[in-house]
């Protein structure tokens, strides 16, 4: 409860941060610069579910315990809904700055190309009716997506070069202004402790749920075996 | 004692046997229904048809023709591919073979023995429709070589990334849009890369070391071992 209203509070301050905190980097039409405080954080959550639902995968196939496989959907589900919303921003962005909402950069590229595994993920989930076999299938699939994605690191970098803004909003750039480090490394944070947040919101449902159903299913076999004999 | 060709067997060599056997088996069977053959050849003698009929080998000026047939080549051959790889393992699902074939060889040898059965059809496929292509599109190629390397190597990677995906879907609903939706994603970084590698080969400049034939290499290496690991693991489910 409290840890709840503590992320509110902070998540609040960063946004009004962002807007009256930190001032606007220059070379930016306007106030465009400060997507970095929500693009960029939920941009980097939808990476981290990737890897977190990978991971969850692996454990899931080593082990076989469903609450692996809980984490490895919740991760999933929570990683496409900063995809899109990452998609969405950056795309405003690209329409303020670049001209067009969208242009094959290759941050673009691979953005895309995250949401199409995560949407081959959940069709593949929903295509298995069998609730083991759907969770070995998905834990293979969420690898071997992995697996393919470092390619196109090698790969897309040679097609087009980045339209993103490297130098005033790289965080690792000595040439960052404080104030917008500050809030930028705030905001990562909060948005952070959302994504667990909701993530431990998810398994706890997904547990709730998957303890309902079998003991449903078992109770009412039973008593039909009972009613019979 | 006489229990089957190949149980008796012992050594590194039985994976081999086993997985040539059920290679061999499956291209008997092809022989006799050519349902996987006439549905790839199909689909990629109609695209081709489709695209060299709309765009013809004059439309696009001899500047682009590198890059954009290119294109067109990759997504005529990665759709075809996609429209019957999965044949492969749908199959064994319908006739109700896949139980026996279970039973009778080792997983990994399952999944090479189809491994080797997909490449032979991806191999008759590029025979057919790239010199077709060729001919058709009035494609000027600079380094044949190069460009021949690209080709096999990119359907070397085509196959290594859909035989596990369709031992997935055989056992799902709704196999066929789930077939290209599932190995599309994993294809999308070969796609890219052969398509920039036979750009590079038509072109012929820059061919130095072909690094896109290495990286597609890499990709088949890669997605072949990650199967070895992993089709046990869906196989014996």
């Amino acid at each position: 409860m409290i840890v709840k209203v503590l992320l509110t509070l902070w998540m609040a301050a960063m946004i009004v941060a962002a807007f009256l905190y930190a001032g606007a980097a220059a070379g930016f039409p306007g106030q465009t610069s400060r997507i970095l405080f929500f693009h960029v954080p939920q941009a980097w959550i939808a990476t981290l579910s990737f890897l977190l639902s990978m991971v969850a995968s692996c454990m899931y196939l080593a082990r076989r315990r469903v609450r692996a496989d809980y984490l490895a959907l919740s991760a999933a589900e929570l990683g496409l809904l900063f995809c899109i919303l990452a998609t969405a921003t950056g795309s405003i962005f690209a329409k303020a700055t670049w001209g067009s909402f969208w242009n094959w950069d290759p941050r673009e590229t691979s953005i895309v190309i995250l949401l199409m595994i995560y949407g081959a993920y959940f069709a593949l989930r929903s295509a298995v009716p069998d609730p083991d076999k759907r969770r070995v299938f998905a834990a293979v699939y969420s690898i071997l997506a992995f697996v393919t994605v470092p390619f196109l690191v090698f790969v897309v970098p040679r097609i087009t070069a980045s339209l993103h803004p490297e130098d005033t909003m790289n965080p690792t750039n000595p040439g960052m202004d404080p104030k917008t480090l500050k809030v930028f490394l705030g905001s990562l944070l909060a948005y952070t402790g959302l994504f667990v947040w909701m993530l431990r919101l998810r398994i706890r449902l997904l547990r709730l749920e998957g303890r309902q159903e079998p003991e449903f299913v078992i109770s009412e076999k039973l008593k039909q075996e009972g009613e019979k004999g | 004692m006489k229990s089957g060709r190949w149980r008796t067997q012992t050594g590194p060599l039985t994976y081999l046997n086993e997985a040539t056997a059920i290679w061999l088996r499956d291209l008997r069977g092809e022989f006799r229904t050519r349902y996987a053959v006439n549905s790839i050849l199909m689909f990629a003698v109609t695209t081709l048809v489709a695209v060299s009929f709309s765009i013809g080998s004059f439309r696009i000026g001899d500047a682009e023709k590198p890059f954009l047939y290119s294109v067109l080549l990759w997504i005529i051959l990665v759709f075809s591919a996609l429209s019957g790889l999965s044949r492969s393992f749908v199959k064994e699902e319908e006739a109700g073979t896949i139980d026996v074939l279970k039973l009778s060889a080792r997983s990994q040898a399952v999944f090479l023995g189809k491994l080797f059965f997909n490449l032979t059809l991806l191999g008759a496929l590029e025979l057919i429709i790239v010199p077709l292509f060729i001919l058709l599109m009035n494609y000027k190629i600079a380094s044949p070589g190069h460009f021949a390397a690209m080709i096999i190597s990119g359907g070397f990677g085509l196959g290594a990334g859909t035989t596990i995906v369709a031992a997935m879907i055989a056992q799902a609903s709704a196999r066929g849009a789930l077939f290209s939706v599932l190995s599309f994603p994993l294809l999308l970084p070969l796609m890219i890369t052969a398509i920039k590698g036979c750009e590079r080969a038509a072109d012929g400049m820059n061919t130095a070391g072909w690094p896109e034939v290495r990286i597609a290499v890499a990709y088949t290496v890669i997605m072949i071992i990650m199967s070895l690991f992993l089709f046990p693991l869906i196989w014996e489910e």
